[in-house]
């Protein structure tokens, strides 16, 4: 077997830009995820039964679903159901919006609960509003025992993207997947798609490190 | 004058009946300690006028604000009561300084620079001056309890309530934090003790309180109340935890 390690050179420009779409629907998808799931978190934390009911019903139904079924629902099920046209990547940023807001949810909800009573109690004592007890006192808290499992969800959306193959968007793994089929340089492309995506996660294990350090888990 | 009123106040968990119609009324400037087994309603009482714990039926009034009276209320009630915890509960991230300093900067609204200064004359009153910008795990269960009670101080309340402050700290701890509560009470703070130490109720105390079954028993003054129990339950329980 020959392979030609050149074609990787010839190629990197659209590897790259495939890996900048990655990129991309990885940012807005989690920036969407983080904000969603920590409203759900709090709704199953704190919430009364009916909010509570809500956001377990939204968690169950999507950690119950492949994230594929998902994303084919958004893209071609959702304009048959709504009359309206669905661009890929917008599909792609909401099914990851979506999808790790349910699993950020759980993870939220946990490092709320995991927090001593007596701390929350410490605060309505002292006169503070609940809400005030949660921004102020838990939250500082919960968040540095977020990061851990933050960081280990963060991985999987973007490795998640991947999938979004289905529906066509211009990704790495999509990107990949069109060199090959014009030059069938299979070794050489998946081997370079599967270092960059190697060099992507190991960015966000390093900076999610770094951010560990930083503070303390109390 | 009465600053807490109980009003036939009761509170059930389920079918357990944890206080049971108790009638009491706690005037300023007194220091009540509260005793009683396990299980006899003695850490409810307490959590009640804060309203911690709810109360199921009946009226508790503190300061003329019951605690029924809805959220509001009981922020102000909760702004007019400090409480110290068996287990300190100081906030881990933030050091004795800005512990003490949280309260009145998000309850009464002080500035940082207020706010803190406050918070270092209370740390000198403790005798904690040195080890405000240290963090609570850096500090003794003594230390820690003392910038709790700072803590609660700092709000500026009229009554302070001490749920069990010593019951976790080792023998040698616990006087430094008794020391700080009789200064307390020599400044004439109304207070309320859920506590074991019979030597702080017979010294500082001008009120002891034994309770059982969630109801008062004995009500009465420490050294008489101690030196010639009233009940054989009381002196039974006294040599226990004498």
């Amino acid at each position: 077997m020959q392979t030609d390690w050149s074609v990787v050179l010839t190629f990197l420009p659209q590897l790259l830009a495939g890996a900048k779409i990655t990129v991309q629907i990885t940012i807005i998808g989690l920036l969407g995820g983080i904000f969603l799931g920590t409203i759900a978190g709090l709704m199953r934390a704190y919430g009364g039964r009916i909010l509570n009911a809500i956001a377990f019903t939204y968690i169950e139904l999507i950690r119950g679903t492949p994230i594929v079924v998902q994303v084919m629902f958004l893209y071609f099920a959702m304009p048959v159901l709504t009359g309206l046209r669905v661009d890929p990547m917008a599909a792609a940023v909401v099914a990851i919006v979506v999808n790790a807001g349910a699993y950020i949810a759980e993870i939220v909800r946990g490092a709320f609960l995991s927090i001593s009573k007596g701390l929350s109690e410490a605060g309505l004592a002292l006169g503070l509003p609940q809400w005030k007890v949660l921004v102020y006192i838990l939250g500082p808290l919960a968040f540095r025992r977020l990061i851990p499992p933050l960081g280990n969800q963060f991985i999987v959306s973007l490795k998640d993207t991947s999938l979004f193959i289905v529906i066509g968007v211009g990704e790495l793994t999509r990107t990949g997947q069109e060199i090959m089929a014009s030059n069938f340089r299979a070794v050489e492309i998946w081997t370079a798609v599967a270092v960059i995506y190697l060099i992507l996660t190991g960015s966000m294990t390093v900076a999610l490190r770094v951010i560990e350090k930083r503070m303390r888990i109390l | 004058m009465s600053i807490i009123e109980f009003r036939k106040t009761s509170k059930h968990f389920g079918d357990l009946k944890v206080l049971d119609g108790v009638d009491l009324s706690i005037d300023t400037g007194e220091v009540v300690v509260l005793i009683g087994p396990s299980g006899s309603g003695k850490s409810t009482l307490l959590r009640c006028i804060n309203g911690l714990e709810q109360i199921t039926s009946g009226d508790l009034v503190m300061d003329g604000i019951s605690v029924r009276g809805g959220k509001k209320q009981l922020r102000l009630i909760r702004q007019e009561a400090g409480m110290v915890f068996q287990q300190f509960n100081l906030f881990p991230q933030m050091t004795a300084l800005q512990n003490v300093a949280f309260g009145p900067r998000k309850v009464r609204g002080l500035t940082r620079t207020e706010a803190e200064a406050q918070a270092r004359a209370l740390l000198e009153k403790v005798g904690l001056k040195d080890k405000a910008g240290h963090y609570p795990s850096e500090l003794s269960g003594g230390q820690q309890q003392r910038v709790a009670i700072a803590r609660a101080l700092a709000v500026r309340p009229k009554v302070m309530l001490f749920d069990e402050p010593t019951s976790a700290l080792d023998p040698e701890l616990k006087q430094e934090v008794l020391n700080v509560m009789r200064q307390l009470a020599q400044e004439g703070m109304t207070m309320v003790v859920v506590t074991h130490e019979m030597a702080f109720a017979k010294q500082v105390g001008t009120r002891l309180i034994f309770m059982e079954h969630g109801k008062i028993s004995v009500d009465g003054h420490p050294r008489e109340v101690i030196e010639n129990p009233p009940s054989d339950r009381l002196k039974d329980f006294l040599q226990h935890v004498e």
